[in-house]
Formats: C-alpha cells, sequence, structure tokens
C-alpha cells in the first residue's frame, strides 16, 4: 500500500519536473531573444569591417573609420547612441558627434549604419548629427 | 544569387534573389526603389570590400544593404 502511494507520487513528482523543465526552457528561449537579434546585428557588422577594423573590434570593442570629404579619423564604440567620437593628430577625442538611424536598430546595425554614413558622404553625416563633448 | 538586406528590429530581413530571372530581378529593382524612395541608403562593397553608396539599382551587385535615414541623436 505504501509502496504504491510512494510510486504514484513519484510519477506525479516526475510530470511536475518536467513541466517545470519546459516552462524553464520556454522562458529561457523568450529571455535569449533579444541576444539573439543584436548577434545577428554584430554578425552583418563583421562582414562589412576591414580585416584592421574587425581585428581592432575584436580587441577593444570600438574601430576606427576615416571620413571621405577631410581624411579625418573617427573612432565608433559599442553601442547604439553617442559612440562615435573624432580623434586628434594625436589619436585623443576631439569632439563627439551622435548620429543614429531614425529607426530603433541593434548596436551592430547602428554602428554599420555609422561606419558607411563617414566613408561614403562624411559632411552628410555630420550635417545630420549633434555633436557634444567626449569624457 | 544576389541579395538585399534591410536593417530591421529583427538585426535584419534577407532576400535573396536570381539576378538571372526577370521576374525576381524585377521585383528586386522595384524593392530598391520602394526602400531609397522611404529614405533608406543603400549601399554595396567594392571588389576590395569598401562600402559604396548607390542611388541606382545595379543588377549585377551581389550584395546590397540598406540602412533607415541617419539623424541627430
Amino acid at each position: 500500500m505504501f509502496v504504491t502511494r510512494l510510486q504514484v507520487a513519484n510519477g506525479q513528482f516526475r510530470r511536475l519536473l518536467a513541466a517545470c523543465l519546459h516552462l524553464a526552457r520556454a522562458f529561457r528561449d523568450w529571455y535569449l531573444r533579444p541576444n539573439a537579434i543584436e548577434q545577428r546585428g554584430l554578425d552583418l557588422l563583421k562582414e562589412w569591417l576591414s580585416q584592421e577594423q574587425l581585428a581592432q573590434y575584436d580587441a577593444h570593442k570600438y574601430f576606427d573609420v576615416i571620413g571621405c570629404h577631410t581624411g579625418r579619423r573617427y573612432r565608433i564604440h559599442h553601442g547604439n547612441g553617442a559612440n562615435v567620437v573624432a580623434l586628434s593628430d594625436a589619436a585623443l577625442p576631439r569632439t563627439g558627434w551622435c548620429f543614429v538611424p531614425n529607426d530603433h536598430l541593434v548596436a551592430g546595425d547602428v554602428m554599420l549604419a555609422q561606419k558607411i554614413a563617414l566613408e561614403t558622404d562624411e559632411r552628410g553625416a555630420l550635417a545630420a548629427a549633434n555633436n557634444f563633448m567626449p569624457r | 544569387m544576389a541579395t538585399q538586406i534591410i536593417m530591421d528590429h529583427n538585426g535584419d530581413t534577407r532576400h535573396t534573389f536570381d539576378a538571372k530571372d526577370a521576374k525576381a530581378l524585377l521585383e528586386a529593382e522595384r524593392r530598391f526603389k520602394a526602400l531609397t524612395g522611404a529614405g533608406f541608403t543603400a549601399a554595396t562593397r567594392t571588389a576590395s570590400g569598401e562600402p559604396a553608396v548607390t542611388r541606382r539599382f545595379d543588377p549585377t551587385a551581389e550584395e546590397t544593404l540598406f540602412f533607415p535615414r541617419l539623424v541627430g541623436g
């Protein structure tokens, strides 16, 4: 009698545990979903970076681009806003520039749009941008 | 196969098409015009890998990337 009840309880416990595991997996998938989108953006960015920029980004989470009109060097830090800094000849932060796509995008996409804009239409990008004093 | 990559909330959406298929090419051109008309910038990569902005649909482009208009943040 006692053994039978114990076996029934054991079966119920296993079913409850399986249901909890199922819920936990569903929660994990939901929780990780934004990260998968972030990763997708970073993968796209890395496809478009030059070898030097990719090495720099992997090492420091920023990469440098050369403005197509002035030849000025800009540093694009990982982020999706207020993350572009014009560098002085001594590679010191001089002016911060904030320009972003007018749609909410992940950091990889934002950085790629900023890179292309500075490398192909520097003046246009800066005309749209707001500047700030870098820290 | 050619690809049009559009940046969006999901990271990006990709449309792959056969550039030798006239119907698919027409659809790709229609998409190009719709996106650039809506303010997206279209970019391709040169043979050396450098980005180049394009304002006309290029049927020979293997990959075209579209990103939304840039604004001051």
